[in-house]
């Protein structure tokens, strides 16, 4: 198994504040797969997603890349466990704004000993033209096609994608959930991506569904469609 | 209903206690110390101004080669239309340390004394000596001293009112309370004083007084005119030029306008950290402001509460500052007067000038800046905040860095370039803090060079002004030819400078005596910017005649104004004047009839500028030293601080993605660090010409040359010092950036 979550358990909160958000998490994901997240605001995906980004902690359990456990890995660690296998993508893409487009994607190719083409990425995001700019002069859709190209430049092994289309219109959506696709076919990442939107799941190869910090449902799915396909 | 937004006050302060608190107390430091300082000065002047109508200080006063008889007098009195008062002085060396003291009989009608400690003297072996003299000597009511072999008791301490300031010549660069000194005695202790150094001076008072200077000028001009034909004169000072008595109010005066635009310029810079501060607040709180603004809050309503923060922390800080300024402080304060002047008892005044100075303008100037900087801010409409689109063009452009330089350097200049405005106010904070600092580093050092070179540089051991001619058994000395003549140069003050006729074999001074031209000393030329080829006009000191003197060469004499010419050339360019005779020795003259000598010139006459300066601001140079080091932390901390926090999210983004600790403070602190190196490397050097040209423009008003010389090695002391005090700031930033939560980028910021 690719990626292992085992008896996840995290809370936030002390005494009469204290809310379980999540209640002891087990997941397997196949390297390559793409699994979407589901459930309502609370659930625990989010936290959930953190915890596998090595940017929060569980209280109990672990999880396992390759068999590399990241509860047993002190700060470095950790940073170099995001720096050699990770990329992220945010609803809000967090895009440096002092850069321009191509320098916020080299931000990214600087982790990696081989990362992939940095104008050819450009190209294939279709920003190439817009290289110069800085993110306020773009489009919320270029830019998060720049956060991708940033989370992709280093081709890492997981792909988590935080409500990746959560702040985009219909059409822009779907052309970044084509783009994920296609970034998984072509590069073979795993992604892991959490989201409301209850159609993406159809694009999954897993879905997961939680409630109160609970896997509700976890399941292949046997019907997956293409991005472009999907409807809402 | 109070605006509810007040509530968050007490806790932004908490929140930025630290911040708040160094702030505050820097305010404090400042604050408090302008403040003792204008409370302390204000009396201190007050007194100084009083003085002269209530000890009857003199308008002017003369020396005789000879005492004058009463029909002299009254003709000088009445075509001069003043009123002249005997006001003569024996000035001995004293026996128990080495110095002169110059003694007056009793002063009843003019140049009264004021009595700081003990009594004025009744017995004929008693004196009251000057305040200062007294203390650097440990000297008070009951010690006894030395005088021309003769024991005296200490009777009083004193304030000489025409001596505030211990000049010993009128005319010199810096008096010096160490090595001279005033009394005075009763009348018969003085007359039985031997009278070998007596000096005949006539003090005066105008029948009508001036309005001001310019007609004491005019009056003084008038006045020589009667005296010149009817007597020899040795010496002719009216008040507004006598330093002894003006120097005095001219520093202090001259002080308390520096001071004060310092503190301006100070609080200047803080408000600018404060109104960066501010818009940095308003850049992130955004969507708050936006919404407080569509929900129906006014701009007015949000410009206060921005402002309450800083404005609450200048408020306490002028209150503390002020109430230290009148206790603590201002006798610290008076103390650095009191050390330098002998100045008359004073009382403590309320200053108004101090609470508006130190209080009103501080805070006229933070509230402008800052109102203004938060006025254009707040100007955006709702929308535009809650959008967080702040910037004042529609779309920020990016300009490119050419892409063959590897992106951590690209990453970095674009830091620089959107923090420019901090780091152009960092830049300007740290000009004026390495400018505190490095005054307050050079001076001593200064001095000590100054007085080095001085001593390296003499002509001879001694130098010995004749009234008239006279020889010595001496085999080294050398007898040459003297005049003095005024150079009045505007901008400049008026001073006497002494023209020496030197033999053409000299083994004094050796110079090219067939130039074309006089040679001028070294301080004569870095003083008045002179070039070979240059003409100088002087005057007769007290005649009409003007000389214009060539300047044919230089010779490295760096403490005095001095020109040298050839023993033929001068008495031909200086046959009509009434030359004196002086002899230039390697030892002391004994054999010397000491009645004829009208003035020696020792190592310590040269050397006494560093001396008294050393003395009367040495203790302040600590506190320059300590005030620069703050100042540059707390500009570079406040500014650097804010670019950290400004970009807070980035920095979590970049630790998210991966990049160590050590890259991210390659990004953000270096950056600064870049910045900060930079402007040491820069303003120190900046720094270093400030200081010299105020030097030169402070120097330009004293007579005389103080040369101002700053040691490459003490340049490189003060940016090391500079270096690690930022390294101090550096390890606050990297602490600062680790404690950057990784969950700052997940902060949803619409």
């Amino acid at each position: 198994m690719f990626l292992e979550l085992n008896s996840i358990t995290k809370h936030f909160g002390e005494g009469e504040s204290r809310v379980e958000v999540l209640r002891g998490i087990d997941l397997s994901v196949e390297k390559g797969e793409i699994c979407v997240m589901l459930g309502p605001s609370g659930s625990g995906k989010s936290t959930l997603l953190n915890i596998i980004g090595g940017i929060d902690s569980a209280d109990t359990g672990y999880i396992a890349i390759n068999g590399e456990k990241t509860a047993d890995m002190n700060e470095k660690e950790l940073t170099r466990y995001r720096r050699k296998h990770l990329g992220y993508i945010f609803q809000q893409y967090n895009l440096i704004p002092n850069l321009n487009i191509k320098e916020n994607i080299e931000v990214g190719a600087y982790l990696s000993d081989s990362p992939l083409e940095v104008d050819d990425i450009l190209k294939t995001l279709g920003l190439y033209e817009h290289r110069h700019k800085l993110p306020n002069q773009l489009s919320g859709g270029q830019q998060q096609r720049t956060a991708i190209g940033r989370a992709i430049v280093k081709n890492p092994d997981i792909l988590l994608c935080d409500e990746p289309t959560g702040a985009l219109d219909y059409n822009t959506s779907k052309e970044i959930l084509k783009l994920i696709a296609e970034i998984n076919e072509k590069y073979g990442s795993t992604v892991i991506m959490v989201t409301h939107n209850d159609a993406i799941k159809n694009m999954a190869d897993r879905v997961v569904k939680l409630r109160d910090g609970v896997i509700r449902k976890n399941y292949v799915n046997e019907t997956k469609i293409a991005a472009a396909d999907l409807e809402w | 209903m109070k605006n509810p937004l007040i509530k968050r006050i007490p806790r932004e302060l908490k929140s930025e206690f630290g911040k708040q608190l160094a702030i505050f107390l820097f305010f404090v430091m400042v604050i408090g110390a302008v403040s003792g300082f204008i409370i302390s000065a204000d009396s201190m002047i007050k007194s100084y101004n009083d003085s002269f109508g209530d000890y009857a200080v003199e308008d002017g006063n003369f020396e005789l080669r000879d005492k004058a008889d009463s029909e002299l007098l009254r003709s000088i009195e009445e075509e001069g239309k003043i009123k002249v008062y005997e006001n003569f002085y024996k000035q001995e060396e004293t026996g128990s340390f080495e110095s002169k003291l110059r003694i007056y009989g009793e002063r009843k009608e003019i140049d009264r004394v004021d009595i700081w400690e003990g009594s004025m003297p009744a017995a004929e072996d008693e004196i009251a000596i000057d305040r200062l003299y007294a203390e650097n000597h440990k000297l008070e009511p009951g010690s006894t001293i030395k005088l021309d072999g003769k024991e005296l008791k200490v009777c009083g301490i004193a304030a000489l009112t025409d001596y505030s300031a211990l000049f010993e010549n009128p005319t010199d660069l810096m008096f010096d309370n160490d090595l001279f000194g005033v009394g005075v005695m009763s009348d018969a202790g003085f007359n039985a004083l031997p009278d070998s150094h007596l000096h005949y001076i006539y003090s005066w008072h105008y029948n009508t007084k001036p309005a001001d200077d310019a007609e004491a000028k005019t009056m003084s001009e008038e006045l020589i005119k009667v005296i010149a034909p009817k007597a020899q004169l040795a010496g002719f000072i009216p008040e507004y030029a006598n330093q002894a008595i003006v120097f005095t109010g001219n520093d202090m005066t001259g002080d308390r306008t520096s001071i004060i635009v310092f503190l301006y310029i100070t609080v200047a810079i803080l408000a600018f950290v404060f109104s960066i501060t501010i818009d940095s607040t308003i850049t992130a709180e955004a969507g708050v402001i936006g919404t407080l603004r569509a929900s129906g809050y006014s701009r007015g309503e949000i410009l206060r509460h921005y402002l309450i923060v800083p404005m609450m922390t200048l408020t306490a800080a002028a209150i503390v500052g002020n109430v230290l300024g009148y206790t603590l402080l201002e006798k610290f304060m008076a103390k650095a007067y009191l050390d330098s002047y002998s100045l008359t008892t004073y009382k403590v005044l309320f200053s108004a000038d101090a609470f508006l100075y130190t209080t009103l303008v501080p805070m006229a100037i933070m509230l402008a800046i800052n109102v203004i900087t938060l006025m254009s801010k707040l100007k955006l409409s709702p929308l535009r905040f809650l959008r967080r689109d702040l910037s004042r063009r529609k779309k920020k452009k990016s300009f490119r860095l050419n892409t063959r330089i590897p992106i951590m350097i690209r990453f970095r200049l674009r830091i620089i370039f959107q923090n420019l405005p901090n780091y152009i106010t960092l830049i300007i904070g740290s000009f004026l803090a390495n400018a505190i600092l490095l005054f307050g580093m050079i001076f001593e050092p200064m001095l000590v060079n100054y007085s080095d070179t001085v001593k390296e540089n003499m002509l001879a051991s001694d130098i010995y002004i004749l009234k008239t001619d006279a020889d010595t058994s001496v085999k080294s000395a050398e007898k040459g030819q003297m005049i003095s003549l005024t150079s009045e140069v505007e901008g400049y003050v008026k001073e006497d400078i002494p023209i020496y006729g030197i033999k053409r074999d000299s083994r004094y001074l050796d110079f090219d005596h067939d130039t074309d031209g006089l040679i001028f000393s070294t301080a004569y030329q870095n003083k008045y910017k002179l070039d070979v080829g240059d003409t100088v006009t002087l005057h007769q000191q007290y005649g009409d005649k003007e000389y214009k003197l060539k300047v044919g060469g230089f010779y490295e004499y760096p403490a005095t104004l001095a020109i040298f010419a050839d023993a033929d050339k001068f008495s031909e360019l200086f046959a009509d004047e009434d030359s004196m005779t002086m002899i230039f020795s390697d030892q002391k003259l004994d054999d010397i009839d000491s009645r004829n000598i009208a003035a020696t010139i020792t190592e310590n006459d040269l050397t006494k500028t560093s001396r008294q300066l050393t003395r009367s601001m040495g203790s302040l140079m600590t506190i320059f030293l300590a005030f620069g080091i703050v100042m540059f932390m707390l500009v570079i901390y406040l500014l650097a601080k804010i670019i950290i926090e400004r970009n807070a999210q980035s920095i979590s983004m970049t630790k998210i993605l991966g990049y160590t600790d050590r890259e991210i403070n390659g990004l953000y602190i270096r950056a600064t660090t870049i910045v900060a190196l930079g402007s040491i490397i820069l303003t120190i050097p900046l720094a270093n010409l400030l200081l010299d040209k105020v030097f030169e423009i402070v120097f330009r008003s004293f007579p005389g040359y103080f040369e101002y010389s700053v040691s490459p090695l003490l340049l490189l002391r003060a940016g090391l010092l500079g270096t690690g005090v930022y390294i101090m700031i550096a390890l606050l930033l990297i602490r600062k950036v680790k404690r950057i939560k990784l969950a700052e980028a997940l902060k949803n910021v619409e």
